[in-house]
């Protein structure tokens, strides 16, 4: 489900990533921290029958947190992302916990519409540095070629 | 044989011993600023590579001034012995060492293994962020002797004396401009700097608990490659952290007297006009 966004922009998010991107452009510095560390901490874990396809991810380059995810098709055309990223790495596990809340249950349609700076109006980067806010892009991204992928598996 | 300055390394368990002692402080530095959110070494404090370290405006570090407003803030004075540890195996931990180094704090340390090494052994990391007296911290000339600037770079190649890339071989080969997640960590000139060798940070640490490798072992790397102490040497990398571990490993570990780390890297030299490039 697609609404418009507070400014009545043409380009529309899905409503649950609306509703986060909306939440962290209210709150101050602190509790977006906060909140990026609650995301952070409930980071689901890779579910058993993943584990074997998680082998299989190619090696990273050394700056790099390794983002493994997996997009599956439900019955109601909605695509469901498993994630893996290492706790050593909580700013990017926090970022793929707000992209997973707000995208999952999305139609690919939708997934591959969320312009790349969505996260933009959140001003995270008062929290942390705009460095560390290009793991958004990466892992959307990564999301938008699983979405690809699901496409040609047709 | 044993490290040249082994009085710049202590271990987790000297760490585990000195947590509650006034006259030290430990900073946690990481990569990933969150992870000191979630638990750090009990009395620890937070100093974030960007954040805290760089000035707020120019691509520069934080000025003399600031940089003793930041030290008094955190309850650190002129001879508080001040011990570095972080997550990446300390990559910037040596970063903020080597930016307290150059306003003259001359009572540095890291804590081997860093972040990893604790928590593999399983020692305690806390929530509560302690808060201390501020302190009247006065800060020294900036010592440019540890720090290269592109002109002393370009005169260094031309000379024809050492400089060490520690990138990955595919950055100093050119194939990789810049690491998929960090655009504005790119450069728009892919290679290395003429005379360059290459010898990547890694190779310096152990795997398996980020300690620093045997002297012998360190010895034989940078020997190796012909990077002696007695050469004046530069390091450098993409914006200058990992070289900070390299930096700290030929100055104490190794005892190299003339060593810079040279922090404008490649993020300056691969989009610096007329900058001569090898690849």
């Amino acid at each position: 489900m697609l609404r418009p966004n507070k400014n009545n922009m043409p380009l529309l998010l899905p409503l649950k990533l609306q509703e986060i991107v909306d939440d962290f452009a209210s709150m101050t510095r602190e509790e977006k921290l906060e909140t990026l560390i609650a995301y952070a901490e409930s980071f689901p874990s890779l579910p058993e029958w993943l584990k074997e396809e998680r082998a299989k991810m190619e090696a990273v380059p050394e700056c790099m947190t390794p983002v493994f995810l997996f997009g599956e098709k439900q019955t109601n055309g909605g695509i469901h992302f498993y994630f893996d990223i290492p706790p050593q790495s909580p700013t990017v596990r926090g970022l793929a916990s707000i992209l997973a809340n707000g995208l999952n249950g999305c139609t690919i349609e939708e997934i591959l519409t969320v312009p790349a700076d969505f996260y933009m109006p959140m001003n995270l980067q008062e929290a942390v540095s705009q460095q560390r806010l290009n793991g958004f892009m990466g892992v959307l991204a990564h999301m938008k070629h699983e979405a690809v992928r699901l496409i040609e598996n047709k | 044989m044993s490290y040249v300055h082994p009085e710049y390394l202590v271990d987790t368990e000297w760490v585990a011993a000195h947590l509650s002692d006034a006259n030290i402080r430990i900073i946690e530095s990481d990569e990933d600023p969150l992870l000191y959110a979630i638990g750090h070494i009990p009395g620890a404090v937070q100093v974030d590579w960007f954040s805290t370290l760089q000035h707020p405006l120019r691509r520069d570090f934080l000025t003399k001034e600031q940089f003793e407003e930041v030290n008094s803030k955190l309850g650190i004075a002129n001879d508080t012995i001040v011990v570095f540890y972080g997550d990446k195996s300390n990559w910037f931990a040596c970063y903020a060492l080597w930016l307290f180094q150059y306003y003259g704090h001359k009572n540095v340390k890291i804590m081997n293994g860093g972040r990893l090494k604790w928590e593999k052994e399983n020692r305690p990391l806390v929530k509560e962020v302690p808060s201390f007296t501020k302190t009247a911290y006065h800060a020294k000339e900036a010592d440019k002797s540890i720090r290269a600037f592109r002109d002393e770079v370009l005169q260094q190649s031309n000379a024809k004396k050492p400089l060490v890339d520690v990138r990955s071989p595919k950055e100093y080969s050119g194939e990789m401009l810049h690491m998929p997640n960090y655009p504005q960590e790119g450069a728009t000139r892919g290679g290395h700097i003429p005379g360059a060798v290459s010898i990547p940070w890694a190779q310096a640490v152990n795997e398996t608990d980020s300690t620093f490798k045997t002297p012998e072992e360190l010895r034989a790397l940078y020997e190796g490659k012909n990077i002696k102490a007695d050469g004046e040497v530069i390091a450098y990398c993409r914006i200058g952290e990992r070289s900070s571990l390299t930096w700290f490993v030929l100055k104490y570990l190794l005892g190299y007297p003339n060593v810079k780390n040279y922090d404008g890297s490649w993020t300056e030299w691969g989009n610096l006009v007329d900058a001569p490039i090898e690849k």
